[in-house]
């Protein structure tokens, strides 16, 4: 009987209404620090409204708050029905990673607004911070393998084992990367144990699998439920999602040494890193196959669910964005495209096309089903949405092509004498059109966004489902 | 009723919350670890005040199922 257990979506509930938000907040603030870029008087002359202090405000707010918060949700929504149990450890405990969560955002954002950074990328939180959201993880941990563990069905469905996944592995990220030494434990200030090359090194093994196990094996977990469930079809191979699991966390945990090639870091390092990026293709392609073949039969549902479009299009950008990786992590390749714009429209067509549109088709199809009502408020916004923020992201990604490859040429290119043809400042003017190129793709983005709040608001507003489809909706 | 076993365990850490930030908030050098030390006081005061009130609202509504009205 499917109705038989009380599944705890109260926290659901709430884990979905931050996500919004903070995808609001995060995608606003984003808009503002391209603006920054192309108009550096944005910066209004204040330290807290500098790009240094923005900047972790938008990263944290994009990976950690809206996409952590879809994390959180969604898991907790998935175990319970793939388990068919309640959460594990009572609601306090639930409510706790909630509220818990939450305040760590707040507190890391105010922080970095004061000025307070470890200088560690997507690790900024000082010691006391990370301290307080390793308390909050192993809560998580506990609650999400616990509900595993007096699970009701004998299988463990595989989209569960991707969160695992998610959550074991950040957890030992953070730890090794976070490890610091505090000046003094009434001071919001300490240093790492390890500097140098080492720093680096530990750096960007926890920056990239941040990026293969939050942003990848996380949100693969979203596609290996939502995706059947829209299409109402099963997994096209349930074989080659275990394959994509094993191989993904085997090969993501050795790429990030091609976040350093060029540096200090030892030669044979920088190969390995390089060796596993271009292998992680594969696995990532599998995946990516897996999820549009479930399709297979159901290809109509697009025209008439744009939920369903966002987490297909969703697996399309997963594809792209896992196939621009292996080739950027190629040395020579590297040499032209590290530290220009290539590398940051790269990271935006995973975290745009990949990881927001996968929350859009979650966000789309959790919330009629959460709040009880007989569908969304309006599929044409549902619609105007996602072909505002697909607009938006090509503006972005292509115009990051454009300037970041410029970028490359400009600072390798010799004249005749050998001298350097280019000052950087000549490089800096150049790229100006197409940073307000994204500036305005980040616009369309954050439009997209704001007509999804009003159409899940308006869906909430609506009328109560009959019950009669509210059984069928929960089976 | 009784008292759930998750919310003594969530209410005793919202205790130890409480004081560590007190003690930070006391001995801060800095703006960042004040700030921070006083949210985590007032984060654990309200939390715990709403362990309390859920615990009578459950109390409550178990009250009057027992007593048939639910």
């Amino acid at each position: 009987m499917a109705n038989a257990v009380e599944y705890n979506d109260d926290v659901v509930k709430k884990f979905v209404i931050a996500c919004v938000f903070w995808g609001v907040v995060a995608f606003l603030v984003g808009v503002v620090l391209a603006s920054q870029l192309a108009w550096p008087e944005l910066n209004l002359g204040l330290s807290f409204t500098n790009f240094g202090r923005l900047r972790p405000v938008h990263t944290s707010g994009a990976i950690f708050a809206f996409g952590g918060s879809a994390l959180f949700g969604t898991s907790f929504y998935i175990v319970q029905r793939t388990c068919h149990t309640r959460l594990f450890g009572g609601e306090a405990l639930a409510n706790f990673i909630f509220w818990g969560y939450q305040f760590f955002i707040v507190m890391a954002a105010l922080s970095y607004v004061m000025g307070y950074s470890q200088g560690q990328e997507y690790a900024e939180p000082e010691w006391h911070l990370d301290i307080f959201l390793t308390v909050v993880w192993v809560c998580y941990a506990v609650v999400f393998i616990g509900t595993i563990l007096k699970r009701e069905e004998p299988h463990i469905y595989v989209a569960n084992w991707f969160f695992m996944a998610f959550i074991l592995t950040i957890a030992v990220l953070h730890l090794g990367n976070n490890l610091a030494m505090p000046v003094s434990v009434f001071t919001a200030k300490s240093y790492n144990v390890a500097s140098g090359v080492q720093n680096a090194m530990i750096q960007w093994w926890y920056g990239h699998n941040a990026v293969g196990f939050f942003l990848t094996a996380g949100f693969l977990g979203m596609m290996y439920y939502f995706i059947p469930k829209a299409a109402n079809r099963p997994v096209y191979s349930y074989r080659i999602s275990i394959v994509h699991f094993w191989s993904l966390v085997f090969m993501y945990i050795w790429a990030g040494p091609h976040h350093l090639h060029w540096t200090a870091l030892p030669d044979w390092t920088q190969t390995l890193g390089m060796a596993f990026s271009v292998m992680l293709w594969m696995p990532s392609w599998g995946g990516m196959i897996n999820g549009i073949m479930t399709l297979s039969g159901a290809w109509d549902k697009l025209r008439t669910d744009p939920g369903l479009r966002f987490s297909v299009t969703a697996v399309g950008f997963y594809g792209m964005a896992t196939f621009e990786g292996p080739v950027m992590s190629i040395r020579s390749v590297n040499a032209l495209s590290h530290y220009t714009d290539w590398g940051i429209g790269h990271v935006h067509s995973g975290a745009l096309g990949w990881v927001a549109f996968i929350t859009f088709g979650a966000l789309y199809y959790l919330v009629p089903v959460l709040w009880k009502r007989e569908g969304l408020y309006s599929t044409k916004l549902a619609s105007w949405h996602f072909w505002i923020a697909t607009l938006g992201i090509v503006f972005y990604i292509t115009s990051m092509w454009v300037a970041g490859i410029m970028q490359g040429l400009m600072w390798r290119a010799y004249d005749a004498f050998g001298f350097l043809q280019y000052s950087f400042s000549e490089s800096v003017s150049a790229v100006h059109p197409y940073y307000v190129i994204r500036m305005l793709g980040g616009v369309l983005f954050l439009t997209g966004m704001l007509i999804m709040v009003y159409n899940l608001i308006q869906t909430v507003r609506g009328p109560a489902r009959q019950p009669a489809s509210l059984a069928m909706a929960e089976a | 009723m009784e008292v759930e076993t998750g919310d003594l365990i969530v209410g005793a850490m919202m205790a130890v919350f409480g004081l560590i930030g007190l003690t930070l908030a006391s001995g801060a050098t800095d703006n960042e670890m004040y700030v921070f030390g006083l949210s985590l006081t007032g984060f654990a005061a309200v939390f715990g005040f709403g362990l309390i009130r859920r615990h009578y609202d459950k109390a409550e509504a178990y009250a009057r199922k027992e007593n048939g009205h639910g």
